[in-house]
Formats: structure tokens, C-alpha cells, sequence
């Protein structure tokens, strides 16, 4: 009996400790929401006719950092270590432009804009690079990319840069190829005859985020 | 909105359907500026944009050209068809089956279906229809001139400047036409010399006049006949070559002085049937015009001189005339010459170099086929879908932030669209040729008030 008071007390006083320990864990989060002015994509490709350039403005989501997530450079953090942090993001295939007449609808078509309007990345870990000098901060990525339809785990070295108190800006490229999710790279007969576009792309980003002053609402201008 | 006008179509479609002077001028021995048509499979080729579900108000013979050449797109869905004339509306349905029918502009503003309205009426009836039509958050393709009078046209502009989440197109086709901006930057580029003069008719034979069994409705359709709606020639046609003028020297005239003659036509009409006018540019240059429905001699064409050479542009094509002691640019070494009257003319043909170099022969008259009204609306269309595009990505994104979706639009879709004249080129233009119809009535010289082109 004396046992059964015990376990009930160890009990209830872990159930006690599970509830000051749930909201105590979620105030540890620090949520960055996307800002819709400052962002930057871009990716590089070439063609028989000429490399290409396509640029888009704007890139959604969040991003939640654990409160110890290190974003000063000058605090010389360890590296290596697994870190906290939920990362999403969304990039309209139609923000993405080219610039160049009726260039944009053949890229979009290629990505199968109608069926899979949205790029999306999902973080899976992340962790601090060791010996990162006195830039900002580097770090090694992994996620997971859906392009048209298909996700792929990708590994990309990203900085994470705190421009002020609220902003800070994501910056990262990584080398792809078009096949590997699907896309077959076009070849258009646009204007002087048929172009073949090259099947190897570069992705660079340029992601802006401040904090939130509400996690459920978008943050404030900068 | 634009009746029923049982006459044999006239100004505007005529206008820009033109004549065979480019085969008489060819025959001669002159020279063809030639943009290069793509190939006929390209347009098969490119993926279709955005659908964009329209509606066209204003059935006339113009209106009726603006719907026959909508439907060739497959990215545009006649939704709607708008005139007060039920015969005209029964004879639009039949190129877009399906589309609402109505008398009634504002039915077609109200339908939730309807992204986009092509307005065709005629120009005094543009204000109410246009400025309901952005608040009701469709894109605007309007017919220029704007307006009438200044105000409204300065009322349109206002109105399109505010409703920056939906697209404005002013009816300056000549702004999207492919050959136009091969020989923009031609002329930009200096190959003229420095700017001499331009000179541009349009001249037809024809009445300008409609004829109907009932006298109101007789007088509504010739709403060109009268002063009190008309913008005469100069506004109904001038105002493209007004501003081809001032988009090609990059200035805007400083003073006009206008003549015009009521000769041939005397049936009542207080209108002239032949106008001149002389418009003074910066630096001495001066743009002469003349148009007349009395004689059709010669038909319409516009010429550019140079210290160094002439450029002709007659439809979609061009001639270029130069001078003894102009410098050798290089690349006409290897151009088509060929003889014109007394002159020798070089054949200047866009991408020239890529085509020879791709085995393709630039010196055919191929030319670009494709009316002004279709580049035109093809502008109209992409740029109007992707400005949709750019709106929904953002706000499903960032939600209703006016401030900074201004200035992401502003960043990504003037980069992205094609090109076309907007509420800003309309609007100056409008102004421009309204001035010059009443230096023309009035037999004066105006001088320009920079006032006249804020929108404040």
C-alpha cells in the first residue's frame, strides 16, 4: 500500500513538473516570421543560346530558433553540436522571373507551376561550423526540398547573419541539377530557333526574417 | 457605349489594317526596315500563360476587332460581351459562345467571373466605365484617347494610378509592337544623326459618317461628327503618331499649332475633314502632321530625319535613307540594298546578324505580321496575369500589406511585363492630341503647360 502511495506521489509530482516544464520549453522558442521586402532568389543556368538568370522577391515563411540558437559570431560558440531550430519556406514558382519575353511561362511550365504552385523547404537539422571565422555565423543544413512535385533531402551550408535586434538574413547556394526533381530542362523554339537549356542550375538565396511580435501574425515592417 | 454602325468600318481598324503602300514602296526600289517575324510554330511553342477571363464593353467596328483577335489567345476566356445595340451583342456571342450578354456596363463590373475589361466605347463615355471597372478590381485595357476632355482623362489616370493591384493599359498598341522597339533603339542609338524633323500623315478616302433609320440613334453613333465628343483626327488617329513622335525623341512638344478645313464632307458636321498641325519638340525639332478623309493619297506613314539619315516607317515596316557624308556604321556593308526613285535604301532587319548566322534569310519580307492590336493584347493579357500572380503570391504570403506590395510590384513586375502603355503614356498622350484638336478648331498655337501632364 505504502509502495502505491509512493508511485502515486511520484507520479503526480512528475505530472506537476510536466506541466511547468511544457510552457517553460515553449517560451525558449524565438519565431521569425519572413519579411515580404528584402529577400532575394536567384538561380543561374545556361543555355545554347546564353546563361540565364532567374530572380524572384519573395520568399515566405518562418523560422523558430531556440533562445540559446548562437547568432553572435563574437561569443565564439562550439560548433559541431546539433541545434534547435523549425524552418519553413515557400517560394511561388511565379514570383520567379527571367525577365525576358515569354521566358518566365516556358520556365513555369517546365516546373509544372499548374500542379505544384509552391517551392518548399523543410528543415531537418541543423548544426554550428566548426572554425567559422569572425563572419557571421556558418552552418550545415539539412532538409528537405519539393520542386514539382518531388522532395529530396538536401544538404546546404547556410550564414545566418543578425542585421539588428529583430532581422536577421539567411543566406545560402547550392548546385542542383533540374532532373533530379523531375524537371525536364526546356527546350524552347523561341524566336531565333531551339534553345536547350543546360540540366545544371545554381540556387542562391538571400532570406530576410524579423522577429514576431505575435508568433500568429506576420512581424512587423522593417 | 459604341452603337451599331452599319457603314463600312473606318479610322482606327482601317488605320491600322493599312494599305499596300509598303508593296508600291517596295516595287519602287526602297528598302525595308524589316523586323523579323518569329517562326510561325514559336507561338505553338511557348506554354500558355495565366487564363484571364475578360470582358469587352463597346461593340463597335473597333470593339469587334479587339474581340476577334482576343479569342486567338488561348490564355484569354471571353466571359462577358457588353454593348448598348442588342444586334451587336448577338454578333459578338457568335466569336465567344458562352460569354454573358448585356447592355449594361455595370452588369459586366459586378460579374465575380470577369478579371479584366477591354473598354472600346466611344471616348467620351471612357470615364465612369473605367473608374468603376479598376474599383471593382478589374485589370483596364481602355482605348485611347482616355477621354474627351483633359479631365477625364486626368480623372482615368488618377483612378489607375490608385488601384495599383490591378493592371492599366492605354490603347498606344504601337507601344508592344515588336518592330517599333527594334527601331526605337535604332534611332535612340544615334543612327539617324541628330534630329532633324518628323513628319507623319494618315489619309483616307471616306466619309467618317454612319448611317441608321433612327435620327438619335444616328446621331449616337456618329459621335466622331461632333465637337462636343469628338477628338477629331488628331485625337481618333493622330494620337498614335503623336506618340510615336515623342516616344522617338524622347521629348514631348512644347507648343502646337493646328489648321483644320471642313472640305469635302459638308453634311452638317462641325469637324474638320482635313487637319494640319506642326508641334514644336525641344531643340528646334519640329513634328509636322497631317491628316485628311478627303484624299487617301500616299495613305499613312511617318518619316524621321536625320543629319545623317531618314527613317520611313510605314505598317511593319521601315526604310532607311542615308545621307552621302553620313559615317559608315559597318553593318550595312552587308545589308540588303536595294534602289528607291533616286535614293539608296538599307535593309535593316531585327536580329539580322542571329538569322544569317542560323542560316535563316533576313532579307525576306517576312516581316512582322501580327497587327499592333495583337501585341497589344498579348500584353494586355501576360501582363495582366502575372500581375494577378504577383498579388496572390504576396498577400497569400504577407497578407494585406498595401505598402510593401507596392513596392514589390513596383521591384518585380514593371522588370517582368511586357512591354505596353500604361495610364502614364496614355494620359500625356490624350492630353497632347486633345490640345492640338483645339488648336485646330480654334486655328492658334498652344503652348504645353507642364501642369496639364500632373496627375497630382
Amino acid at each position: 500500500m505504502k509502495q502505491t502511495h509512493l508511485t502515486i506521489r511520484t507520479a503526480l509530482i512528475g505530472l506537476a513538473a510536466l506541466t511547468f516544464a511544457i510552457p517553460a520549453s515553449a517560451q525558449t522558442w524565438v519565431r521569425y516570421q519572413a519579411r515580404p521586402i528584402g529577400s532575394k532568389v536567384k538561380i543561374e543556368g545556361t543555355s545554347t543560346l546564353h546563361d540565364w538568370t532567374v530572380d524572384g522577391k519573395l520568399i515566405g515563411g518562418f523560422m523558430e530558433l531556440d533562445s540559446n540558437f548562437p547568432l553572435d559570431p563574437a561569443a565564439k560558440p562550439a560548433g559541431n553540436a546539433k541545434l534547435n531550430a523549425k524552418v519553413e519556406v515557400n517560394i511561388p514558382l511565379t514570383s520567379l522571373l527571367s525577365g525576358k519575353k515569354l521566358m518566365d511561362e516556358v520556365m513555369w511550365d517546365a516546373m509544372k507551376q499548374r500542379q505544384y504552385p509552391q517551392i518548399q523547404y523543410k528543415l531537418k537539422e541543423i548544426s554550428l561550423k566548426p572554425n567559422a571565422g569572425s563572419g557571421p555565423l556558418q552552418f550545415d543544413s539539412v532538409g528537405e526540398l519539393a520542386v514539382s512535385g518531388l522532395a529530396k533531402t538536401i544538404n546546404m551550408a547556410v550564414t545566418i547573419e543578425r542585421l539588428d535586434q529583430n532581422r536577421l538574413k539567411v543566406t545560402g547556394s547550392l548546385p542542383m541539377k533540374m532532373t533530379t526533381f523531375g524537371i525536364k530542362p526546356p527546350s524552347p523554339n523561341i524566336g531565333l530557333g531551339l534553345i536547350k537549356t543546360g540540366d545544371d542550375v545554381k540556387v542562391s538565396i538571400e532570406w530576410l526574417v524579423a522577429k514576431a511580435t505575435d508568433a500568429s501574425k506576420p512581424a512587423e515592417k522593417n | 457605349m459604341k452603337k451599331h454602325q452599319s457603314s463600312p468600318d473606318l479610322s482606327r481598324r482601317t488605320f491600322l489594317k493599312g494599305s499596300s503602300f509598303s508593296t508600291l514602296m517596295s516595287m519602287l526600289g526602297g528598302v525595308p526596315l524589316i523586323a523579323q517575324e518569329q517562326p510561325k510554330d514559336a507561338p505553338a511553342a511557348i506554354p500558355v500563360g495565366r487564363t484571364v477571363k475578360c470582358g469587352v464593353i463597346g461593340l463597335g467596328p473597333w470593339g469587334r476587332e479587339i474581340l476577334s483577335t482576343l479569342v486567338r489567345f488561348p490564355e484569354a476566356k471571353i466571359v462577358a460581351v457588353c454593348d448598348t445595340y442588342p444586334a451587336m451583342v448577338r454578333r459578338a456571342q457568335q466569336s465567344a459562345p458562352g460569354a454573358e450578354a448585356t447592355d449594361d456596363y455595370r452588369k459586366v463590373l459586378a460579374n465575380q467571373e470577369v478579371e479584366a475589361v477591354v473598354v472600346a466605347t466611344p471616348s467620351h463615355l471612357h470615364r465612369n466605365i473605367v473608374i468603376e471597372a479598376l474599383k471593382a478590381g478589374k485589370h483596364v485595357h481602355c482605348e485611347v484617347p482616355l477621354a474627351h476632355t483633359v479631365e477625364d482623362a486626368r480623372a482615368i489616370a488618377k483612378a489607375a494610378k490608385a488601384a495599383f493591384k490591378v493592371l492599366f493599359q492605354s490603347g498606344l498598341q504601337n507601344r508592344s509592337h515588336p518592330q517599333r522597339h527594334f527601331l526605337l533603339q535604332f534611332i535612340r542609338a544615334g543612327a539617324m544623326g541628330k534630329s532633324v524633323m518628323v513628319r507623319a500623315q494618315w489619309h483616307r478616302k471616306q466619309q467618317w459618317r454612319f448611317t441608321s433609320p433612327n435620327a438619335d440613334r444616328e446621331k449616337e453613333i456618329n459621335w466622331r461628327l461632333s465637337r462636343s465628343t469628338s477628338p477629331g483626327l488628331i485625337g481618333e488617329i493622330g494620337i498614335h503618331h503623336i506618340d510615336m513622335a515623342g516616344w522617338f525623341l524622347d521629348t514631348k512638344p512644347l507648343a502646337v499649332t493646328g489648321f483644320g478645313s471642313l472640305i469635302l464632307w459638308n453634311d452638317g458636321r462641325d469637324v474638320p475633314d482635313t487637319i494640319q498641325s506642326v508641334f514644336e519638340h525641344p531643340q528646334g525639332v519640329n513634328f509636322l502632321y497631317h491628316s485628311t478623309i478627303a484624299n487617301s493619297f500616299e495613305s499613312d506613314y511617318e518619316v524621321y530625319f536625320g543629319s545623317d539619315s531618314a527613317i520611313m516607317v510605314r505598317e511593319n515596316k521601315a526604310w532607311m535613307f542615308k545621307e552621302v557624308d553620313a559615317p559608315l556604321l559597318g553593318w550595312e556593308v552587308y545589308a540588303r540594298k536595294d534602289s528607291f526613285y533616286k535614293e539608296t535604301g538599307i535593309a535593316l532587319v531585327m536580329d539580322a546578324s542571329k538569322l544569317e548566322g542560323q542560316g535563316e534569310n533576313a532579307s525576306q519580307d517576312a516581316a512582322v505580321t501580327s497587327t499592333p492590336l495583337y501585341y497589344a493584347l498579348e500584353a494586355f493579357l501576360r501582363n495582366a496575369g502575372k500581375m494577378s500572380n504577383a498579388v496572390t503570391d504576396f498577400t497569400a504570403n504577407f497578407g494585406n500589406d498595401d505598402d510593401a506590395l507596392k513596392e514589390y510590384l513596383a521591384e518585380t513586375f514593371t522588370k517582368s511585363r511586357l512591354p505596353a502603355a500604361g495610364y502614364q503614356e496614355g494620359f500625356e498622350a490624350t492630353v497632347i492630341a486633345l490640345k492640338a484638336n483645339e488648336a485646330i478648331m480654334d486655328k492658334k498655337r498652344i503652348v504645353f503647360q507642364k501642369e496639364w501632364f500632373e496627375l497630382g
